[in-house]
């Protein structure tokens, strides 16, 4: 897998198999590398959909919901449709923010990232205000009333790096993982790897049923998706097993095939780390 | 629920190390319906525990759980049913019990090279971070799938 590396370092070899297979495929970033037009068209775009009310089914809210609460919770783990379902959720997402911010791509997360601990989560999603001292649209949401666990907060929250929590995933323990030549094999073994993000996270993020309410969930499958992304260019002929491909990943009127292809959902992953410094100077 | 579980003797692969390609340790029947949890392996060292550190010799992985948290339906929406009827084409009861599997491929030829026996127990340790319990673990059974 020396070709297709995950790590997020400067000079690190990323993608270079990435190809672009069709016109208008928008790039997704990594989210410590936004530029700020990137990162502040990203932040319009959530505070946006956190602006629409509960019952809009453009916004936030009603996004978050579909995961978890309100029941029904669509969300698909331990199941071979785990990829292909978060592929879906985070396509009609990112969809709906394009719609309220035209352009807006969702960045992902590299958890992998050799950082110091304190900034394992991208400071992007970390500060708790935007240049202009704005509170910060991606540092957390409300959970509307629906959504909320009996007795349990109306906003999201993080614990992270607690010292009892598993480490957060290796880029050679991902490397690991692509070498891998089966889909369910490697589908189950990156499930377990978002999972022990989730519990690293702590919060709001450790929790099925509001989990999509932080906004680094979003951020967090986006690295899941690329991980699979990637794992698709090195294994050209590997695929779902095809009593699979047909199975529609509900509320999304999509189907396992509809998802394998990502350049026909008009994304893709940037195969570059170059990029503008995150932070003003 | 527990906080630990180990396992029975579990036999080793009747071959070298060097004819192992991969070892898993598959565990069956793993709830995930309370808290998210963190599962710590530990190969023949029963009496390992949540303070047990990972740099232990005998520490072999992990496998992490996103649990459910609960129940938020009403009575019975949280019981798990076989659907088992022909004509039932819904999906398989979301909390039907996980199964997570661990390469412990190194682990296994250490234990072959060692030949201190030809058995090894499995211990897991749920680790919930913070100050919650960790009496949140419950599997079936374990079995160990060697590939040559």
């Amino acid at each position: 897998m020396a070709s297709i590396g995950v790590g997020a370092g400067a000079g690190a070899v990323v993608g270079t198999a990435i190809e672009s297979p069709a016109v208008n495929v928008r790039q997704r970033h990594s989210a410590r590398r936004l530029t700020a037009g990137q990162l502040g068209d990203l932040r319009r775009a959530i505070a946006a959909a956190q602006a629409l009310p509960d019952p809009d089914e453009r916004g936030y809210q009603h996004f978050a919901g579909i995961h978890g609460l309100p029941l029904p919770a669509y969300c698909t783990h331990d199941s071979p449709l785990f990829l292909p379902w978060h592929r879906a959720y985070l396509y009609f997402f990112e969809r709906a923010l394009q719609d309220l911010v035209p352009g807006v791509m969702v960045p992902w997360w590299d958890w992998t990232a050799n950082v110091a601990a304190a900034e394992a989560i991208p400071a992007a999603y970390g500060d708790e205000r935007d240049p202009d001292g704005q509170p910060n649209p991606l540092a957390a949401s409300p959970i509307q009333p629906g959504g909320q666990r009996p007795g349990g907060p109306a906003e999201t929250a993080r614990a992270p790096r607690l010292a009892d929590a598993p480490p957060l995933p290796s880029s050679e323990w991902i490397d690991e993982i692509l070498d891998l030549g089966d889909f369910l094999d490697f589908s189950e073994q990156l499930e377990q790897v978002h999972g022990g993000v989730h519990v690293w996270t702590g919060g709001t993020m450790r929790d099925i049923a509001n989990a999509a309410y932080d906004p680094i969930f979003w951020a967090h499958h986006a690295m899941v998706d690329r991980v699979w992304r990637l794992w698709q260019l090195g294994h050209p002929q590997a695929s779902p097993p095809a009593t699979l491909l047909a199975r529609p990943l509900a509320p999304f009127p999509m189907t396992v095939a509809d998802t394998l292809d990502v350049s026909l959902l008009g994304y893709d992953y940037a195969g570059s780390t170059a990029g503008a410094p995150m932070r003003p100077a | 629920m527990a906080e630990r579980y180990t396992s029975e003797a579990i036999e080793l692969p009747n071959a070298g190390p060097g004819a192992i390609s991969r070892a898993d340790l598959v565990f069956y029947g793993v709830d995930h319906s309370s808290s998210s949890f963190c599962a710590r392996i530990f190969l023949d060292k029963p009496d390992a525990d949540a303070t047990t550190p990972i740099d232990d010799p005998s520490y072999a992985g992990s496998f992490s759980i996103f649990g459910h948290g609960g129940c938020f339906g009403g009575p019975g929406h949280c019981d798990v049913k076989e659907r088992d009827e022909p004509f039932d084409l819904r999906p398989p009861h979301q909390l039907t019990p996980a199964t997570r599997t661990v390469i412990v491929t190194d682990h296994i030829k250490r234990l072959l090279v060692e030949g201190s026996s030809d058995t090894f127990t499995v211990t897991v340790v749920a680790v919930v971070p913070g100050d919650e319990s960790n009496d949140v673990l419950t599997l079936r059974h374990v079995r160990l799938l060697s590939y040559v």
